[in-house]
């Protein structure tokens, strides 16, 4: 059971907008020579598999991209998006009643890729916090290809962050931890959420789009 | 009313002209409707010199503020404010006898007639209150001058805005700049050397208005942290007609903000302490400053704009509805 999952609700409203068709099915390969002179093409994802993305239950499954995907989906109930803009809204009722970590995970696909979008409420030395973050399922060789930005906007004000996603490499928490992503204090995000209604409930939209560099 | 027994050193009395504490007068054929027609129970309310010989009475001898409920007096009549009350030991300062807890309720209801100006009715504000109300409407009057946005210390200087700027110019020594665009580095050799709150304050002139834009390094609960943000030189209303953006980068990343200009009414510490303007924490400050990372060369780029739509619909304000 997810410990705390249903105390967000994502409404989710995803653009479709792919500039050019999308390739499917692409698994790097690589050419490797070890000190013995043999040489032989080596199927990076199935020799050296992931760790799975999804992170707060012990997860302890492993490999490529394709099943990682499939499991994802299938075991976590994570859902996934197709196109690489998105937009998202967090809401939650009672900001206040958010455990020290809790969070959600969205997949994105696109340039026949797949990207780890992540939002997270957590303490940070006793300060709420919110960050958002991309990870690339892939290798930070690749991931560097990539961009994200990511918008926060409400009551006159607006944050942007433009990052490179981290491979999957790397943990979600080591992410989280290098705050390399959009971070807000919870203070700053009943800001954005205010309206006219004066309740304390937080409603965050954060939107944001992914693109290739080269 | 014979107005010579209520001279002091201080006022002179001229027919209907009363000067106190500067100058101020206002005629005596004030009127509310309907006066003739109050019950007998119900003071017509007072106005004219009458006013200022009640409103001297309502002054407390010791510390001369004027006095609100509860209003003491002693065995022989004379008034002391509450405040002062704890602090003379049971003695009335006037007379020295013992002081009991007798209120002085007549004084109180008289009170609530009276009518005076506004204090800044010299600045332009031609409003007039009850006595009880006077004071709440004082601290929020728009005529009432500005505080010196100065952050860090308390400079108590206050002023219009052109009298501020030059007071910021020339007694704090603060830069100005002429133009909407900036593009500061900040460069500090040793960050980890951030005890207290750090700041520096740039004056920027544009659209004919004045704005401040405070860069601060302090601690926020989650560690040392950068902020940036933008006041403007008058009031709130004339504030949301602007926006500004700030933003901060290097090595792949961008951070950038944009928000409405709060006003400097709000003062420097409000606004830091809301989060209303860019914040970084140290770490991702290092991370963009590139190099060896243990220095802070941080690059911030801004602008100030003016907005073309009418400042109430909230350019960036989401469809909450959907």
């Amino acid at each position: 059971m997810e410990p705390r999952i249903n105390h967000l609700q994502i409404e989710s409203q995803v653009h479709e907008l792919l500039d050019y068709p999308v390739c499917t099915n692409q698994i790097t390969s690589t050419i490797y020579q070890c000190s013995n002179d043999y040489t032989g093409e080596v199927n990076n994802d199935k020799e050296n598999p992931y760790n799975c993305p999804y992170s707060g239950s012990k997860c302890t499954a492993t490999g490529d991209t394709q099943w990682l995907l499939q499991h994802l989906r299938n075991d976590h109930h994570v859902e996934m998006h197709d196109g690489r803009s998105f937009s998202h809204r967090y809401v939650h009722h009672n900001p206040k009643h958010l455990h020290h970590a809790t969070w959600m995970l969205t997949l994105l696909d696109c340039y026949g890729r797949q990207f780890c979008l992540y939002f997270e409420a957590f303490h940070l030395k006793k300060t709420p916090m919110y960050i958002a973050y991309m990870q690339f399922m892939g290798d930070e060789e690749e991931a560097t290809s990539f961009s994200y930005t990511l918008e926060i906007s409400g009551n006159g004000r607006k944050m942007t962050w433009q990052g490179v996603p981290r491979s999957i490499r790397d943990s979600h928490k080591t992410v989280r931890d290098s705050q390399d992503g959009l971070i807000i204090t919870r203070k700053l995000a009943l800001y954005f959420s205010a309206d006219n209604s004066n309740s304390k409930e937080l409603k965050l939209k954060i939107s944001g789009c992914v693109w290739r560099e080269h | 009313m014979d107005m010579d027994s209520m001279e002091s050193s201080t006022r002179s009395v001229q027919n209907d002209e009363i000067h106190h504490n500067g100058t101020f007068h206002f005629s005596s054929t004030k009127s509310h409707g309907g006066g003739g027609a109050a019950s007998p129970a119900v003071v017509t309310n007072i106005v004219g010199p009458t006013a200022t010989s009640v409103y001297e009475l309502l002054e407390c001898p010791v510390c001369t503020c004027s006095m609100y409920p509860p209003i003491h007096q002693c065995h022989n009549g004379h008034t002391l404010c509450s405040t002062c009350k704890v602090r003379v030991h049971n003695r009335c300062p006037t007379c020295r006898q013992e002081l009991g807890d007798i209120r002085c309720l007549a004084l109180e209801k008289v009170a609530e007639s009276l009518e005076l100006p506004c204090k800044f009715y010299n600045l332009g504000c031609p409003e007039i209150f009850p006595y009880y109300s006077k004071l709440k409407h004082e601290s929020l009057c728009n005529f009432r001058p500005y505080g010196c946005p100065y952050a860090g210390s308390e400079c108590g200087v206050v002023g219009d805005i052109p009298f501020l700027v030059s007071h910021l110019r020339d007694d704090h020594k603060v830069d100005m700049h002429a133009g909407s665009t900036f593009n500061h580095r900040y460069v500090k050799s040793n960050p980890r050397e951030v005890e207290n709150a750090t700041w520096m304050l740039t004056v920027f002139h544009c659209f004919g208005q004045y704005f401040c834009l405070h860069f601060e390094a302090f601690q926020l609960g989650m560690g040392p942290v950068y902020m940036a943000f933008l006041r403007f030189m008058g009031d709130e209303e004339e504030a949301r007609s602007y926006s500004y953006s700030l933003e901060v980068g290097g090595s792949g990343r961008k951070l950038t903000w944009e928000g409405t200009p709060r006003s400097i009414r709000d003062s420097h510490r409000k606004v830091r302490d809301s989060n209303d303007g860019l914040i970084i924490q140290r770490n991702m400050a290092l991370f963009f400053s590139g190099g060896d990372r243990k220095e802070l060369k941080l690059r911030v780029t801004g602008k100030i704009w003016k907005e073309q739509h009418s400042p109430d619909s909230g350019l960036f304000m989401p469809n909450l509805s959907s």
